[in-house]
């Protein structure tokens, strides 16, 4: 579980907000503040004012992996194999054990074939699919993920989402553009302006958006 | 502006591209899965690349635009009023269009991406173009801008028009639709027959073509007008 308290940092003004344990899904216009409340609930950014908790812990202190909108600028190696296994190599883990995990997330996101790859010539959304690998690679209590489907064709995206799911990370929080993909998620955060307007599950929060364009495609239209 | 591939291949080691047909004057839709070729196939419809094998020829004169995925790619200036001013096109019907009005003096550095993409879009489509390509158009813009997008692309400035995209929650309405397939670039035809042969359409589409709905075209609009319709 996410606490924040008191939170204020350029155009974002929470005074508090809990985000529950499973997947959230963030939404929002651009300038909402998404990418910047991500990045606080990292770690990567402290904010000016106030206090983010993931389980009882600073986000710094606490296991958390990110995954960015464009993930090859932030690969370190260029082998794909080297690349998800960073995290654990920079912690010294045993030879065996680093390998064993590397093909355990490979194989949970369908891309143990791209092990011995350069990052370099995949597409984009194997890109991703290696990202999250690496970020999964830890074990994170907490994942973070950046508009990581707005380059994904519709089956790659249900492919990661569902490999995701697989990967069993105790809390994932992650910003879409995709309406359509926030439904699927059971907790909403709908931002504007910096404030947090709506949360809760995606049927209250997109009848709260009757009227705007943050509605899937067939809202208020299906059988 | 016509364009036709002929026998074209593409290779990249062991990926290969191969696309025969004819874009003529309208609105082309071209989709398939990440890695499939879109962009390959958009740098070749610009004359940018050349095929290994087959020929490429461009029937007509005027001026073509190929834009990019990503909008920094394409800035010139350093600020909002320098680059509408490289495009040649009137500053306030930009600014507008991109919802920066007074915003002139803005280093463009400072806009979200989201921000830059819509700017650069408003640039591109305040001008004519005889072939207007564009590669992901709709990556980085929110709901609101998606579906400003798609009107402004149902009626584009452009004799021809093809959208190379992955897009799925908001699309234009268009004459004619393509699909990348196991490497191959497939022709589906005028929209209306083509939606039903589409392999992976939006899940919108699937959707209404489950219910037993037949959109007269790909917008959210023609396909909930289908789906409600059916519902009676």
């Amino acid at each position: 579980m996410i606490r924040v308290e008191g939170l204020s940092h350029g155009p974002l003004e929470i005074p508090a907000l809990v985000i529950p344990d499973g997947e959230t899904a963030v939404i929002g216009p651009n300038g909402a503040g998404k990418t910047t409340l991500l990045r606080i609930l990292s770690g990567i950014t402290l904010p000016l004012h106030g206090s983010v908790r993931v389980d009882g812990i600073p986000p710094r202190e606490q296991e958390v992996g990110w995954v960015g909108e464009y993930p090859d600028r932030n690969f370190l190696f260029d082998r794909v194999r080297d690349e998800i296994a960073s995290s654990l190599r920079f912690r010294h883990l045993p030879c065996g054990e680093v390998d064993g995990r590397v093909r355990e997330v490979a194989e949970t996101l369908g891309i143990a074939r791209l092990l011995d790859r350069s990052v370099m010539a995949l597409s984009g959304g194997e890109k991703v699919l290696v990202a999250l690998a690496a970020a999964l690679a830890s074990r994170p209590r907490l994942l973070l993920l950046d508009e990581v489907d707005s380059h994904l064709d519709a089956d790659t995206a249900l492919l990661s989402e569902a490999a995701l799911r697989r990967a069993g990370c105790p809390a994932v929080v992650r910003v879409t553009g995709r309406m359509e993909s926030a439904l699927a998620a059971p907790h909403l955060l709908f931002l504007r302006e910096g404030k947090v307007l709506h949360q809760g599950p995606p049927e209250a929060v997109f009848t709260a958006l009757s009227g705007t364009a943050f509605l899937p495609p067939l809202w208020g239209c299906r059988r | 502006m016509r364009v036709s591939l002929r026998d074209v291949e593409i290779r990249r080691g062991e990926w290969t591209l191969s696309a025969a047909g004819v874009f003529g004057e309208g609105r082309h839709l071209v989709t398939g899965p990440v890695g499939s070729g879109k962009s390959t196939l958009a740098l070749l419809l610009a004359g940018i690349i050349a095929p290994e094998r087959g020929t490429v020829v461009r029937e007509g004169s005027g001026p073509l635009f190929l834009s990019l995925p990503f909008p920094e790619h394409h800035t010139t200036g350093a600020t909002v009023g320098e680059e509408i001013a490289s495009w040649g096109v009137a500053e306030a019907p930009v600014l507008a269009a991109s919802d920066l009005a007074g915003m002139s003096l803005e280093p463009l550095f400072r806009l979200s991406r989201g921000e830059l993409k819509r700017f650069h879009l408003a640039c591109v489509l305040a001008r004519r173009w005889e072939l207007l390509l564009l590669d992901e158009p709709y990556t980085a813009l929110d709901c609101s801008g998606r579906d400003a997008l798609s009107t402004r692309l149902s009626a584009p400035p452009a004799a021809t028009t093809v959208i190379f995209t992955h897009a799925r929650e908001s699309l234009p309405r268009v004459d004619r639709l393509w699909e990348i397939r196991e490497g191959r670039l497939v022709d589906l035809g005028p929209v209306a027959d083509a939606i039903p042969l589409w392999s992976s359409p939006p899940a919108y589409i699937r959707i209404a073509l489950e219910e037993g709905a037949a959109p007269a075209n790909i917008s959210v609009e023609d396909v909930r007008e289908a789906l409600c319709r059916t519902d009676g």
